[in-house]
């Protein structure tokens, strides 16, 4: 039974494979992480069909091979990923399995949106000995709403570089992105007057374009290096620091192991707010945006 | 259900690199349960891991030639003190074994304290992404397994441990970069005791590995789920089956 269930299935492949060579007209997008897939979304409109190789529940910085994952990079005929080596360690291999020449690095089809924004906490000496540092900068830009207003636009000179038949419907799609993202920053930044000045303590320091737009001040970072565990040494200064120098909560993105987080808020009383670091499933950027401040914001009440 | 990642120009390099695999790590595993050393190949395989890291502790780029020479250099030491042991406390070699590695898996934790770059490339080289392998990558493996079997054939009956252990070394460190150890493990022990008790074990042993592998790339494709655990589970499913009937053969008979 199962080789004839076998036989259907390579009979429905052919068959699949026959009809998508000649219903060619929707453009296939490829996603790193869900912040730039809603992005995407949001710009290409109902014409493109826009995949995240990610979830909101994934650490983007390590992900395993599928097949299904080889097969979407293959027809993919634009790549919307973070850059700044955030991907570094299965992107490149991805890339080249694929054999795809669209989207390879310096095509039109290859978009880093690390590439278009200034970055922070560029190192100035490259050390190894410091941990997991990002030579470009932190990569996190896509929780800085006004640089991800940045990448938007640039985003939207790709599509039209790949697609140039719509330019008209992309420039549309981001007038009103555009719009409708100036109103809902205006309305945060009303609602987060009162975390201005906050101090925090971080699990690992992905929030440095958060903290500096809602004006957090970070106290510490409980990874002692980025992406190693914090030994004990390292929580024993902290400990010390805090008693100190009081913090007001800890943050952690929802993905993160809250192990380390938990422990600090066992000894300290702080509480630990968890953010959804990336949208979920189909969520758009503003519904995201919003439901990441919420904690934020019921915390300091 | 998925079928887009049925495509033979995806599974097709991982199923041969599995094939390449199989043809040395069958009788090689035969001839550890022979002589029950089990856990020798996660040993070894931790060990060539640790000579990375040591290696790119020094500064050597990670992919480069350097990398190899010290992921063989140190398997083949391993070797070496493994057959030591063996001659001297042969009563306590699996226990020696297991020592070595848990010794090796710390001393890499120990060294890569500061250096989480490294623990990632660490991890790949345990954990292994069959799926990325491409064409290209498959020549200087195929050359290694031409090697290894002609060793294995032409001198399978005056193998001395040492001769075992240096072969044993060769292969894993090559086989964990390119499918990772628990495929290794795999493919190493479970045909092998699947086709104990079969008329022709070798044969058996290859078949049962063979259609492990191929079962596990398309139900891992239609599943969408990794294929390196999917394979893992399917050779163990069909060597299960497969002295399962053998037995019940035998009863017959």
């Amino acid at each position: 039974m199962f080789d004839q269930l076998k036989k259907r299935h390579w009979l429905t492949v052919l068959l699949l494979t026959l009809c998508s060579s000649t219903a060619y007209a929707q453009l296939n997008i490829f996603a790193c992480e869900p912040e730039w897939a809603a992005l995407t979304r949001s710009l290409a409109g109902d014409g493109a069909k826009v995949y995240s190789a990610t979830t909101d529940q994934q650490d983007p910085h390590h992900i395993q091979a599928r097949p299904s994952l080889i097969a979407k990079v293959r027809r993919a005929d634009l790549l919307v990923c973070t850059g700044a080596e955030l991907e570094v360690g299965w992107l490149p291999l991805l890339l080249r399995k694929s054999g795809n020449a669209k989207i390879q690095a310096g095509q039109a089809g290859y978009f880093m949106a690390t590439d278009h924004v200034s970055l922070l906490e560029k190192p100035a000496v490259l050390d190894r000995s410091l941990g997991d540092i990002h030579a470009a900068g932190n990569p996190h830009v896509h929780l800085d709403p006004y640089r991800m207003q940045q990448v938007a636009v640039a985003l939207v000179s790709s599509l039209v570089k790949v697609d140039p038949s719509k330019e008209k419907d992309y420039q549309e799609n981001l007038r009103i992105f555009t719009l409708e993202w100036r109103n809902a920053i205006s309305q945060w930044e009303k609602q987060a007057e009162g975390l201005r000045g906050k101090r925090i303590v971080v699990n690992h320091n992905n929030w440095v374009y958060l903290e500096r737009w809602l004006g957090l001040e970070r106290l510490a970072v409980l990874e002692s290096r980025p992406g190693i565990a914090p030994s004990s040494s390292h929580l024993g200064e902290i400990l010390t620091q805090l008693s100190a120098n009081p913090a007001d909560m800890i943050l952690l993105a929802g993905y993160q192991n809250d192990k380390p987080a938990l422990w600090l808020s066992k000894k300290t009383g702080l509480r630990v707010v968890s953010l959804p670091f990336s949208p979920s499933n189909e969520e758009n950027l503003i519904h995201w945006f919003n439901r990441l401040l919420q904690p934020l914001l019921s915390a300091d009440s | 259900m998925s079928l887009e990642g049925l495509d033979f120009t995806i599974l097709g390099p991982a199923f041969i690199a599995g094939l390449l695999v199989l043809s040395t790590h069958v009788p090689l595993g035969q001839e550890v349960l022979k002589r029950g050393i089990i856990f020798i190949d996660l040993a070894i395989a931790q060990i060539a891991g640790l000579g990375v890291i040591a290696a790119y502790r020094f500064g050597w780029d990670i992919h480069g030639w350097e990398v190899q020479v010290a992921a063989l250099g140190t398997a083949l030491i391993a070797a070496v003190v493994l057959n030591t042991l063996e001659k001297h406390y042969q009563a306590y070699q699996e226990a020696l074994i297991g020592a070595i590695f848990v010794l090796a898996a710390t001393a890499s934790i120990l060294i890569l304290a500061g250096n989480p770059h490294g623990g990632e490339s660490l991890k790949e080289l345990l954990i292994g992404q069959i799926l990325w392998i491409t064409w290209e990558q498959l020549l200087p493996t195929a050359l290694v397994t031409g090697f290894i079997l002609l060793v294995l054939l032409s001198c399978r009956q005056n193998l001395q441990h040492l001769g075992f252990y240096l072969l044993f070394a060769v292969a894993i460190t090559s086989s964990v970069q390119l499918v990772g150890v628990y495929l290794v493990f795999a493919s190493l022990i479970i045909p092998a005791l699947g086709s104990i008790g079969s008329k022709k074990t070798l044969l058996s042993a290859y078949l049962i590995g063979g259609a492990g592998y191929g079962l596990g790339l398309i139900s891992s494709s239609l599943l969408d789920l990794p294929s390196g655990a999917m394979i893992v589970w399917c050779i163990a499913i069909i060597a299960l089956l497969s002295s399962l009937t053998t037995k019940r053969k035998r009863q017959l008979v």
